[in-house]
């Protein structure tokens, strides 16, 4: 039997790339989270809301909650694609994939929190749907430190790589870095029901969400096309 | 050594062992250094991340211009200026470290980093009591929006400041005659110094547009 150490990776690898428009339809389009409802509204505003689009918004969670084990697929392929560079230790493929494991249920639990919003609002107390969705938010948003852990792990990572050609170019890793470490700016969202650094506002909704859509798009491609270099590699230790 | 990374470190000495003989393909595991630091890239990244905020508080002071100077009337512009020389000297000293690294002086090297630290320091001991100040003041980032993209602006600088620091202090207790021969540790050196200068560089910008628009000595 031939052995194939990169059997899988391409899977893996896929699974980033093609979450990422399955996460902008589901949970942003559908989700009607583009942007999210401005912690700005009253109860009942909020509530009316939701009512209104509740059927758009359930089949958007339902499909998102679906989609999110992808996440954890792409962490463990970008952290079998790690170990071929780490030299002494796994400690930072390690925590690039307990950081996308548990970025998972920061995509999970909040999108949990939103099907039950809109699973039966007209029935509800608007201010136990406001809560539920605040709280929803409150997870997604200040969850950041497990995604940055991971983002950061894997910049550094790369960065050590010694190849003439690094796996992933330098500045793939230091764009995680920058994105990952700019997420330090979401602990001002629970401060704020409106202006630039509230949930739905300039830093931290609009730019933040965007550099980590480009951080996600761009590592998710360069982690597909080191595959066939390592590909090469293996070939060449074989001959 | 675990045996999840095993398989990866057998390939990479087997391929470094192909290198020689497979010429007509990629060699990969050549240990080149480059000659440009790649944290440039993350300087750049890291310059555009700030210059969206910047642009952001500009366009935020336009709506309200006259709340942001009156709010920043409440700043402790000496307090700015006297941050602003601290980096500045931080930085002259981790730029004569450089040069004397670059000429392989460890111990010179060495104090120049450790001098640098002690001065950084007081940066956060002058943070530590102009936070103090507004906030015994009943200023908060909920205050006003001024004040919002102060402690946003500030204390994401701090961010930088501490992981400044902290590369400041790795290089203090790691530099050497043997560590300075190896040319990955001397351009890690040199990307550590730059990401200071940007630290200092970043300050001076929240100085003027945070401390002098507006602000009084």
């Amino acid at each position: 039997m031939t052995n194939n150490p990169t059997r899988y990776y391409r899977f893996c690898a896929w699974c980033g790339l093609l979450m990422l428009p399955g996460t902008i339809f589901f949970w942003g389009i559908l989700g009607d989270n583009i942007p999210p409802y401005s912690a700005a509204l009253s109860a009942d505003e909020f509530a009316t809301e939701v009512i209104n689009n509740a059927s758009s918004i359930r089949i958007g969670m339902i499909g998102q909650l679906v989609i999110s084990f992808m996440y954890l697929v792409w962490g463990v392929g970008i952290a079998k694609v790690m170990e071929h560079v780490e030299e002494d230790n796994n400690i930072l493929s390690t925590l690039q994939l307990w950081g996308a494991g548990l970025t998972l249920l920061v995509f999970m639990i909040p999108c949990a929190m939103w099907l039950a919003v809109a699973f039966r609002p007209e029935v509800m107390e608007p201010k136990t749907l406001q809560i539920l969705y605040d709280f929803g938010w409150f997870f997604f948003d200040n969850g950041f430190t497990m995604t940055t852990m991971g983002m950061v792990a894997m910049g550094v990572c790369f960065l050590s790589d010694k190849r003439e050609v690094p796996l992933i170019p330098a500045w793939v890793c230091w764009l995680a870095i920058c994105v990952g470490i700019g997420f330090i700016l979401e602990v001002f969202m629970p401060l704020f029901e409106s202006g630039v650094f509230s949930r739905s506002g300039t830093i931290n909704y609009w730019i933040e969400f965007s550099l980590y859509f480009v951080y996600w798009l761009c590592t998710a491609i360069y982690i597909l096309k080191a595959i066939p270099r390592l590909e090469q590699e293996h070939r060449q230790a074989q001959s | 050594m675990s045996a999840k990374t095993a398989p990866s470190n057998k390939l990479a000495a087997n391929s470094a062992a192909s290198v020689v003989s497979a010429t007509n393909t990629l060699p990969v595991t050549t240990p080149s250094p480059q000659k440009v630091p790649s944290i440039w890239m993350f300087l750049a990244a890291d310059s555009i991340s700030f210059g969206i905020l910047f642009l952001v508080f500009m366009v935020e002071r336009l709506k309200q211009p006259e709340l942001f100077v009156s709010s920043a009337q409440s700043l402790s512009t000496l307090a700015g200026l006297i941050n602003t020389l601290i980096l500045i000297s931080g930085s002259w000293l981790v730029a004569l470290a450089v040069n004397t690294a670059r000429q392989g002086e460890d111990n010179k090297t060495r104090r120049l980093f450790i001098a640098a630290i002690g001065i950084s320091a007081l940066f956060a001991v002058t943070k530590f009591f102009e936070y103090g100040g507004k906030f015994s003041a009943g200023i908060s980032p909920t205050t006003n929006d001024f004040f919002s993209f102060y402690f946003a602006l500030t204390g994401f600088h701090l961010v930088h400041y501490a992981l400044g620091m902290a590369a400041l202090i790795y290089f203090a207790s790691t530099v050497n005659a043997t560590t300075l021969q190896n040319t990955r540790y001397r351009l890690w050196l040199e990307s550590g110094a730059l990401f200071w200068h940007l630290v200092d560089l970043l300050w001076i910008f929240i100085f003027a547009m945070l401390y002098l628009l507006g602000g009084e000595l």
